[in-house]
């Protein structure tokens, strides 16, 4: 085992510098995130229970589906942090792959269990409003296939970055499962345009106006940032465990040591 | 050139190698890829007896149910060119009605209908409150029936339709 | 309303899952503050978390 990451008193002298380089920013972290992480999951509960209940409550139903429609208020959002959740994965990974940042390995490692939560919440919900609303619980087409998909990386990298006994060997397996994945995110988004899919393409987009009326389109944006703010809520707060655990398991294997030693200079 | 630039870069050249092998297998493979044929692709290559999927709009005015004995209904798919006529017995998607985007699972019959096992609605990508739509269709903007889209969101809050709006709920 | 039980299973789910995931987190959070608190020496220095 070589968990010396955290653990500076660990570090051979010549190593002393590079060492604590890389502890500094993991410390950081803490100091910063401590200020701002209840304020961003007090926000995020409160707006995602704003929006929720105002779709649930106020919106109106829409004219041919009813009430079924307000199954968007959670699963428009899930499935935006889905993919925004991937994409992040993507760009710690990329940072951790070639900047070797320890606390980029920290984040991919603690954005891939949340993702795949809110992934298994976007296909859930869509499930529940498709038997309804298509006459069918699950179709095999390019949308909900490539989402699939999405599950199964993000369950790919939970496992990958686990199965090492080097922690750093994890991150550089998952790192690289994370960025051939990203191919995937334009499959997802596009597939409705590129391919005739049962999934209807895109009720919003950055370019052009919106094909949804605004009493809904309100509790739909609400939800989405309560939701992801939620999101970064949970990554944060997982971060700074995992920064913790590590730096306890530094301090314990140094107390071990040195335990060790004067045992050694007990029997000598 | 530094290790990380070196890193960096064959990040890049493994990124551009992934990414064109992802297109060029989805181009190769897009026939595979559609969920279901148009009313076109089907008069284009005739698949025989095999089973696929029709998707288009249900026609305006083609819809015949009958409800004596198990459920049938009788209408035309079409995509606005070329239409095939579709047979099915069972129960229809809450959300099926002329004008409306279906997708049917059967094959050709020898005299040129299709026969349906299974039919999915498919629903476009608006969304719109019961008086809208009733606004839409009372002031002749919009007709369901017909296929068509309906005028963009941004003009559904007009004085013009808000009249309804009260008076109806 | 139309299909409740679907709607509503969707919002269970959707007011579960982030919170199982929140008192996941939550919990995790403190048990490691508790068990670094009680170990780092720049804890006692007021330098730590």
């Amino acid at each position: 085992m070589a968990v010396t990451m955290d653990a500076p008193s660990q570090a051979a002298p010549s190593r002393q510098g590079r060492s604590l380089h890389r502890f500094a920013n993991p410390g950081r972290f803490l100091r910063l995130s401590k200020a701002v992480f209840p304020w961003l999951m007090a926000c995020g509960w409160l707006i995602t229970l704003v929006g929720l209940a105002w779709g649930f409550f106020y919106a109106p139903a829409d004219w041919q589906q009813g009430d079924t429609s307000r199954i968007m208020y959670i699963h428009v959002p899930s499935a935006w942090l889905a993919s925004a959740g991937y994409f992040s994965l993507a760009i710690a990974s990329a940072v951790g792959l070639v900047w070797r940042h320890p606390l980029a390995d920290v984040a991919a490692a603690e954005i891939s269990p949340v993702g795949a939560g809110f992934t298994a919440l976007c296909l859930a919900t869509g499930s529940l409003w498709g038997k309804p609303t298509w006459g069918a619980w699950w179709v095999w087409d390019a949308r909900l296939t490539s989402v699939l998909v999405l599950f199964f990386l993000y369950l790919g990298h939970i496992a990958l970055v686990r199965a090492f006994d080097n922690p750093e060997r994890g991150a550089r397996a998952g790192a690289i499962l994370a960025l051939v994945g990203v191919v995937n995110l334009p499959i997802i988004k596009f597939s409705v345009d590129w391919w005739n899919t049962l999934h209807q393409p895109a009720s919003i987009g950055l370019t052009g106006s919106p094909s949804i009326a605004a009493s809904m389109l309100w509790p739909l944006l609400i939800s989405v940032i309560g939701y992801t703010l939620v999101f970064a809520a949970l990554v944060v707060a997982r971060m700074r465990a995992a920064v913790m655990e590590r730096r306890i398991r530094g301090l314990l294997m140094a107390r071990a040591t040195t335990d060790a030693a004067t045992d050694q200079d007990a029997f000598a | 050139m530094t290790r990380k630039k070196r890193r960096l870069v064959l990040l890049l050249v493994c990124g551009l190698g992934v990414g064109s092998a992802a297109a060029l297998t989805l181009f190769a493979f897009s026939d595979n890829l559609v969920f279901f044929v148009t009313p076109s692709d089907l008069a284009k290559n005739n698949p025989g007896t095999r089973s696929v999927r029709l998707g288009g709009l249900v026609e305006q005015g083609t819809l015949v149910r009958s409800t004596a004995g198990d459920p049938t209904a009788r209408f035309a798919v079409t995509d606005g060119t070329a239409r095939v006529k579709v047979t099915y017995r069972g129960l229809l998607p809450d959300l099926f009605r002329e004008g409306q985007g279906v997708v049917a699972l059967g094959a050709m019959q020898p005299d040129g209908t299709f026969k349906a096992s299974e039919v999915l609605a498919k629903h476009d990508e608006n969304y719109m409150p019961k008086e809208v739509a009733e606004a839409l269709k009372k002031s002749g903007q919009w007709n369901p029936a017909s296929g068509a889209a309906p005028p963009p969101a941004s003009t559904w809050n007009t004085p013009a339709n808000n009249p309804t709006a009260k008076t109806g709920s | 309303m139309t299909h409740f039980a679907f709607v509503a299973t969707a919002y269970a789910l959707g007011l579960g899952v982030p919170l199982a995931f929140t008192v996941a987190a939550m919990t995790r959070l403190r048990s490691a503050q508790r068990r670094l608190a009680a170990i780092d020496p720049r804890q006692r220095r007021g330098g730590g978390p």
